[in-house]
This record gives C-alpha cells, structure tokens and sequence, in this order.
C-alpha cells in the first residue's frame, strides 16, 4: 500500500480551515481506486464520471457543513458512497447493469504506456480489458468481496459485518475469487507475467 | 513447533491484516512448506495483477469536482 507523507486526516484538517489545495490532493490521490469501484458495478465510463461528480458532491457537503466523522478512514467512507450511489442507480433504474463496449476507454486509462511500442501497448490494453472482464463474470458475493477489499479497502473484519458473514466466510470468498480469476486467466492463457506485472 | 496455517490465513497475509507474530509463524512455515509457498505466489501474482487495471476519470470530471467545492457557499442548498 502506498504511504504519503501528509495523511489523509491531515489533509481533510487542512481542507476544513479553507485550503482547497487539499483537497486537490485528496482527490487526486484516491480518485482511480474510487472510479475503478464505480466503473466495475456500472460498466460504463460516462455514468462512472457522473457517479463520482455526485459522489464528491457529498463528501464536500458533509465536509464542509462539519459532518464529517474523523474517526472513520477517508477512502473506505468515500468508496461506500460511491458503491451505494451506483446501486441506488440501478435500484432506481430497476434494471441489472449492462454490459457496454469499452470505446474510448484508452483515453482514461491510467496504465503507465508511453515507453512501450505500439504493437505491446496494445496488448496491455487488451489484456487488461480482459482482466476487467473476468472480474465482471466473477459471481457476486466473490466480486462484492474482492472490489471492498481491493478497491475499497475495507478491512475483511468491516466485510464480514457489512455484508452479514463470518470473516472466515468473507476471506474464503476473497480466496476463491482470486482463484477463479486466475483459472480463468490461464484458461485464456493470458500472458499475464509479461503484459500485467512488468512496467 | 510449525504451526499449520490455513489457506485463509494467507489472503489476511498478503492484505496486510495479520499481526507481526503471525507474520513471523507464516513466514517460517513457508520455508518448509511448499505447497504453501506455491498458492503464495499465485495468490500474490493475481492481486498485484489487479492493482494495475485501475481506470481514471477524466480530467473534466475533477475540475468539476474541485470547482464544486471551491464555489461551495455559493452553491450550497443544504
């Protein structure tokens, strides 16, 4: 896990005695694990960027009219609104996400490309819409387990009493779903130590 | 004495949840057990293959976001 050298508390304090700049930071530093979580439950990029518009729109209404709690952690508090907010989407919807083509997801993504040709840059990206894709076809108590820890980075403990399970339970999810990714990863055989591992 | 660790005990260990004791006890019986070992390195290849598919908003949807808050009290409703 990354460490930086002014906290996400620190940060917050700044930003409540008026210093816009950090919140910049904040936003910046969490803003592709919370997108990610968003993304992977609507599967489209522009209701994510609409998701996450509404998602800070919050965390600047609770922090600013001094709601918000310090006690809990920034990013698990901001990544639960955002999961919540992209379910309420679809519970308003009344319908299951879709699955959209993944035009023009080049321009957002974030992989690190520029020193690689063009021919390989291609293939990371493929493989790693390929990744995504896998995860998508994960059952749902596997992938619920696996985006709130990985991306959400809610403690297995949190997990279990969020989603009413044994921590046992919640972490043999979390082991089966990363089994079952890469069975699946070798199923397809994905090249996955040359084009995923290797910057 | 080894201890015998499930293999639940590993997602804690490479998510960071154990303790520093347990660390210790995990990280002695991998050294005699191989097979523990081996689902180790699996377990650990895939999660750091998931840390790099992270996507990124536009840069549109920040300055949205950053505008939101710095004309807050001007927009305020709540």
């Amino acid at each position: 896990m990354r460490k930086y050298s002014v906290s996400d508390s620190q940060l917050i304090s700044l930003y409540k005695n008026g210093n816009e700049g950090a919140f910049a930071d904040l936003v910046n530093r969490h803003k592709n694990k919370i997108f990610t979580t968003v993304y992977m439950i609507v599967k489209d990029q522009y209701l994510a960027e609409d998701l996450l518009q509404e998602t800070y729109i919050k965390v600047v209404n609770t922090i600013k009219s001094g709601r918000y709690n310090e006690e809990g952690k920034f990013l698990p508090w901001v990544t639960r609104i955002a999961h919540n907010l992209a379910i309420d989407h679809f519970r308003k919807a009344k319908r299951y996400p879709t699955i959209v083509m993944e035009d023009g997801s080049n321009v957002f993504n974030t992989l690190e490309f520029s020193e690689d040709s063009i021919e390989s840059q291609k293939i990371k990206e493929d493989t790693h819409a390929l990744l995504r894709d896998l995860i998508k076809e994960l059952p749902d108590s596997q992938r619920e387990v696996l985006m709130m820890r990985h991306y959400m980075q809610m403690s297995f403990q949190e997990i279990a009493e969020a989603t009413d399970v044994s921590i046992n339970t919640a972490l043999g999810r979390m082991r089966y779903a990363l089994i079952n990714l890469r069975k699946k990863m070798d199923k397809l055989n994905i090249a996955y130590d040359k084009n995923l591992y290797q910057k | 004495m080894i201890k015998t660790f499930t293999r639940n005990d590993l997602i804690r260990y490479i998510y960071q949840e154990t303790t520093k004791e347990e660390n210790t006890e995990i990280e002695n019986a991998l050294i005699f057990d191989e097979a523990l070992c081996d689902e180790l390195g699996d377990l650990q290849l895939t999660v750091n293959g998931l840390g790099r598919i992270e996507r990124s908003p536009s840069k549109g949807s920040i300055d949205k976001i950053l505008s939101y808050s710095k004309y807050y009290n001007m927009n305020a409703v709540n």
